[in-house]
This record gives C-alpha cells, structure tokens and sequence, in this order.
C-alpha cells in the first residue's frame, strides 16, 4: 500500500491484529483499510500511541484532545482547552492510558471512565513511557526523568537526575534500564537497580527514535547517518561498549527506527525519504521505499512481518519484510 | 511532491520575536499586526492567552522556559518550549507564512534568539526575522534604570517601535532616542502611537541574514553630537536632510533624561570600531574567535562589513553572545568606499581593549 495524505504523518501504528495506523498533522487517523477518522477536527496530531485493547489508536492534539480513534469513529478521553498535548502512552498490560500537557501528566484507565491521576512536575514533560508491566510511568522533563507508581494518587515520584533536558524516554523490555533521549545530541540512560548513569553520545542529531530489538539485547537509534545499535547484555548493559553504526550513508540522517521486539530485523527512515531493513545477525540490507520528504514516522507490526511508514508531505506505505 | 510542499520543504518560516516590558505596547502593537488586512496565516506564541484571538492566525500559549545544557554555557541556552511549540506547528497542515513570538517583560532574548541556531531541527524549518523590541516614550528612561532586562532587550533588538509618542514632547522624545541609541546603535528607531507601526515595519526585517547587512549606519558609527570624537561630517547632514535636529537632541538629552541616564548603571552600550586600513582575514577570526571565547556571554550582539587585504568582496559576520556566523558577501563596488567597520553591544565591555584588538587586525 502506498498513499499520499497531503499532511504530515505525525505516528504510523499497527494495532494489535496488524492493521496498519496513520496519524497526520491534518487532525486525522487513517486506517490502512481505507477508513478516515475526523479525530482532531481543524487541529493537527502531535502524539500517538496503541490503545491498551489493542484496536484503534490515543491520539493527543493541539487542540488539548486525547481521542480514541477506533475504525468505526472517535471517543474524546479527554480535553484541556488551550492545552497541547506533547506525549502519550499506553500499556495493554496494565490498561492505562497517560498523556502529558505541558508540566502536568494525567493517567487515565481504558476500563474505568471515572479513573484519573494527576501529577504535576515542575518542567513540561516532552516524552512518557510506560514500563513493560504498566503499573510505572516515566516521564522526560528537565533535568531528569520522574517515574511514577501509575496508579496511586499521592506519592512523590522517583528522580532520575541527568542536568540538562530529556525529550523521550524508553524502557528496556526487562525493565532494568531506562533510556532517555536528549536536547543535546544524545542518550542518557539509568540503571534502575542503582540509578548508575550511562552515558551515549556521539550523535550527529538528537536521538529521538528508539527501538528494542533481539529481546532486549540491542537498542537501535536514530540521529546519526545511519542506524545506531547498542548492545544491551550482562549487567552494565552498554557501559563501556561500542555502538555499531548500520546502513551509513553520508549527508542523510536516520530519523526513525523501528523493529519487532523479539526480532532481529531492523527498519529505519532517514532525511532523505528512504526506508530500509536491516536483518542485523546476515547484515542484509533491503531498500523498500526511496526518495520523498523525510520520514516521521514508523512502526513494525507485532509479528514482525510487515512495516508502515510516513513522511513529513503525508507519503505514506505498508511494506512486507 | 506538490509545489507548496516543495516551497514549505525549502523556505524557513519567519520567526519575529516581540519583547519589551510589560505596559509597553506589545499586545497592541501584536492585535494591530494581525487585525491588519494581511491575507497571511500567521501562528503567535504567547507567554499568556486572552488577549489577542484573530481568525485564521493560530494562538499558541508557551511557558518561557529556558534549557541551559549539560556543559553550563550560558550561550548554549535555549528555550525548551520554543523548540516543542515550533516543531509541533510544523505539523500543522498548510504552514504558516510567518510566526510571532511575544515574550513576558522579564524574558532574556539571548535564549530565544539562541534557539534559532542551536537547535538544528528549529533551524532547519525556521529563521529567525528580527528581535523587535516594544518600549514606550514616557516610561522607557525609568524603565532602562531599574530594569536589566529591559536594558537588554533595546539592547538585543534588530529594531526598535518606539511608542506612546503622543504622550512626550518633541524634546523628551529626542532625549529617548538618544538613550536607545546609546545602548543600541544598530537598531533603527521607529516612532508609533498606540503602536500604529505598519506590518511591513514589523515583519520581514531578515536582521539575521548576512546577505541583508548592507550598511551599518555611518552616523551610529560617528559618536554623537557633543561627545568627544564626534565629526561633523557629510553624514550629519545627511541627517540633518531627514529632518533630525541632532544639536537639539544634544542639548535636551543633558538637560532632560541625562540625570537619570547617569543615575543608572551603564552596563550595557554600542562600541563602533571602523578602519580604513585593509584587514588581514586571518588575524581578525583569531581575535573575533578569542573575543567571543571569553567575552560571548557579555556580547548581546555584533555586527560588522570588513574590507579583507587581498579580496574582492566584502566580508560580513553577525554574532549573538558565541554564535558567529560570516560569509563573503558581494564585491565591492568600483566607486565604493573600501572601509571595515563592526559594532558590538554589550555588557561591560571595554571600549579601548576592543579597538586595540580590532585595530591590530590591520593587514
């Protein structure tokens, strides 16, 4: 399938069954089946996450929306009018749903309407992650990453302190690691057990897209000229080791990365509109688009066997690995 | 690719930045620009809502926060919510065709104006137009006296809308004039009531562009009337043929705004260095590299069009705190006048060492 939607594709999805999603900056959700959801009407999408049922997608808007888009139409969660919405998450483990407006974080449960947790930081929060169970939530801010028991009311959260401002954060599927992409061309990641700082630089951009592969052994990223791959294995997880660059070309930048969880494929997007896969044990590299605006987005879907991209023009496809 | 995607994928999107104190005129003078019969879209980042809503623009609240980074320099400093707001509009569809950021009174312009060029993905799809700063004429004296941040915004403005005019005389207004200019002698003044300053005065002053530094006025360049240096040269009368009566500024200034212009620390102000002798390229970016170095964080701004021994065209840069940014620009015109001259405004600096150091880049 290749498509243009004539706006920026802000998150590609698979839903649980495999369906591919598009979020735009037009204010819509399109399903790979053909069907358009007026999710954000006369807004754009900022943020994008699967809902914790598997089916339809959360998307946060400049509107102060988060909507649930399913096929068949939309459910407003929520609104803050005035507000943006800069990050959501969801977890199928735990059923929660959490999105960031500014300095606050609201986290809300995808089986009980009434349900709802505030938590106030004192910077905005530009990324959230749930960690593999759900019951935890990160959240990127200055100076650190607060981490929060997601259900409890009233608690103060776990810092993570690095100086400086973390954009993203990612959990390791173990839950052992926490990665945090930041302004300044690279990652900081804690060691949750100890709180051990690591630190991974060396990037040419801000690593913003970040993607576990291999069962948690490797870490792929973007912001450099090709692919970045961590190893994550034995204790110190990347302490101390090398990254490996794949699929470097000069002047382009990797701008997102995808890979299925327990795979050890890996696809990127880069600057210049192209989309690849790496198979990363055979270093077989497969061109599957080239050529358009730079990617925004992309995803694998959960059996590893096909991706969806999405291009900063609304260029959009759904290719076989 | 469609062609507007293919011009939005090409040209940045103007960014002007309004700051003044708060009383000043900004929220006018913002309201007047957007109520205008322009036809654009424009997106507006406010420090806070409620006061400006105009159909087909954009209002975009933002919490002025500034991002210093992991090494501690403070001309590393960004504004976080800057960089979030900007990269979300950047999805909107259709694009802007210009974007105003108004800042809070007490917002230092040196992180706004910083994000421009550290931020590779905000520089990528946006350019910064011009720092406008709003001051009015019967508060703006009082105003440089007991507010640092006011003396750094006239300071860090590519221009300046004078406002409230109405409400001092002819005299008082000069005295003012004055004042700025003494902080600020790159900026040009203009004088508006109720902040009735055309749109194209506002917007599109490309005062980050090299290719735009054309002239650095040579009367701003000449010291002022009645202050020791001053030369009473072709370009007086060239200003004198605008309508300006600098001896009259002369004498109001010291009779009027100069007790309280004394009275307040005078921390901040323009240095103009000029050389008729040719400049060698390699001792003038050891010095300018060195002088940012250590002096970055003092220098609010610089600007300078440098005649380099051994080359055809003029060598122009611009800097904001450390970040320098120079190209040769054009030639030299045949019948021009073949000169270097550079103006730094700044905290505290040091007007002899600067010419020192400027003059021993003399080829």
């Amino acid at each position: 399938m290749n498509q243009d939607f004539d706006a920026f594709v802000t998150a590609a999805l698979f839903e649980k069954d495999g369906r591919a999603v598009f979020a735009l900056g037009d204010g819509t959700v399109r399903f790979e089946t053909g069907e358009t959801v007026e999710a954000h009407p006369d807004a754009a999408i900022l943020c994008a996450a699967r809902h914790p049922s598997g089916q339809g997608v959360i998307t946060g808007g400049d509107d102060g929306r988060v909507v649930w888009s399913k096929a068949d139409g939309a459910v407003e969660l929520a609104a803050l009018t005035g507000r943006w919405i800069d990050a959501v998450d969801a977890s199928a483990e735990s059923g929660l749903i959490a999105f960031a407006a500014g300095k606050q974080v609201e986290v809300l449960d995808a089986k009980d309407s009434l349900f709802r947790r505030v938590f106030a930081h004192e910077r905005s929060v530009a990324g959230l992650a749930f960690e593999p169970k759900g019951r935890k939530l990160a959240c990127a801010t200055y100076n650190g990453c607060a981490v929060w028991f997601a259900r409890i009311a009233e608690q103060k959260p776990t810092v993570l302190k690095w100086a400086g401002s973390h954009l993203g954060v990612t959990w390791s599927p173990d839950a052992r690691f926490l990665i945090s992409s930041m302004q300044e061309n690279m990652l900081h990641g804690w060691r949750i057990a100890d709180a051990k700082d690591m630190r991974m630089s060396g990037y040419g951009a801000k690593p913003k897209s970040l993607a576990f592969l291999g069962g948690g052994k490797l870490l792929a990223t973007s912001g450099a000229a090709g692919a970045v791959v961590w190893q994550f294995v034995g204790n110190n997880g990347p302490m101390g080791q090398q990254a490996a660059e794949i699929g470097h070309r000069d002047g382009t930048l990797v701008t997102r990365v995808a890979g299925a969880p327990d795979k050890l494929v890996l696809v990127a997007g880069t600057t210049d509109g192209r989309v690849w896969a790496a198979e990363l044990n055979t270093t077989r590299q497969t061109t599957m688009r080239e050529g358009g605006a730079a990617i925004s987005a992309l995803a694998v879907s959960p059996k590893g066997d096909r991706a969806a991209w999405g291009d900063e023009d609304g260029g959009a496809g759904v290719v076989p690995l | 690719m469609s062609d507007t995607a293919a011009a939005k994928a090409t040209s940045p999107i103007p960014v002007t930045v309004l700051t003044g104190y708060l009383g000043a005129g900004k929220t006018t003078l913002l309201n007047r620009i957007l109520s205008e019969d322009h036809g654009k879209r424009y997106a507006v980042i406010v420090n806070e809502f409620g006061e400006i809503g105009i159909d087909n623009d954009l209002v975009v609240g933002a919490d002025e926060e500034v991002f210093e980074m992991n090494n501690g320099c403070v001309c590393c400093t960004v504004r976080g919510d800057l960089i979030r707001v900007l990269g979300g509009l950047m999805k909107r569809k259709g694009g802007f065709d210009a974007i105003v950021v108004e800042t809070t009174g007490l917002a230092d312009p040196g992180p706004v104006a910083q994000t421009f060029f550290m931020d590779d993905e905000v520089k990528a799809r946006t350019r910064l137009d011009s720092v406008t700063t709003v001051v009015d004429a019967l508060h703006v004296i009082e105003r440089m006296a007991d507010s640092r941040e006011a003396r750094e915004q006239i300071a860090f403005a590519d221009q300046i809308i004078l406002n409230k005019t109405d409400l001092v005389s002819e005299a008082q207004l000069a005295a003012v004039e004055a004042r700025l200019r003494r902080l600020n002698p790159l900026a040009p003044i203009h004088r508006a009531q109720r902040a009735n300053v055309p749109l194209e005065t506002v917007l599109g002053r490309n005062g980050f562009d090299l290719d735009r530094i054309v002239d650095l006025q040579p009367e701003f360049l000449n010291p002022e009337h009645g202050q020791p240096g001053h030369v009473h040269d072709e370009h007086c009368g060239h200003a004198h043929d605008h309508g300006h009566d600098h001896d009259h500024h002369h004498h109001d200034h010291d009779h009027g705004a100069r007790g309280h212009a004394h009275a307040e620390a005078e921390d901040i102000r323009g240095v103009s260095l000029s050389m008729e002798t040719p400049i060698d390229g390699a001792k003038f970016t050891r010095w300018i590299d060195q002088l940012l170095a250590e002096k970055g964080p003092d220098i609010l701004r610089a600007k300078g069009i440098l005649d380099i021994k051994g080359e055809d065209k003029r060598l122009v840069f611009q800097a904001v705190h450390m970040i320098l940014e120079g190209e040769l620009q054009r030639e030299w015109k045949p019948e021009e006048k073949r000169w270097s001259r550079a103006v730094f405004i700044g905290r505290d600096l040091d007007e002899a060492a600067l010419r020192a150091g400027f003059e021993a880049c003399a080829a």
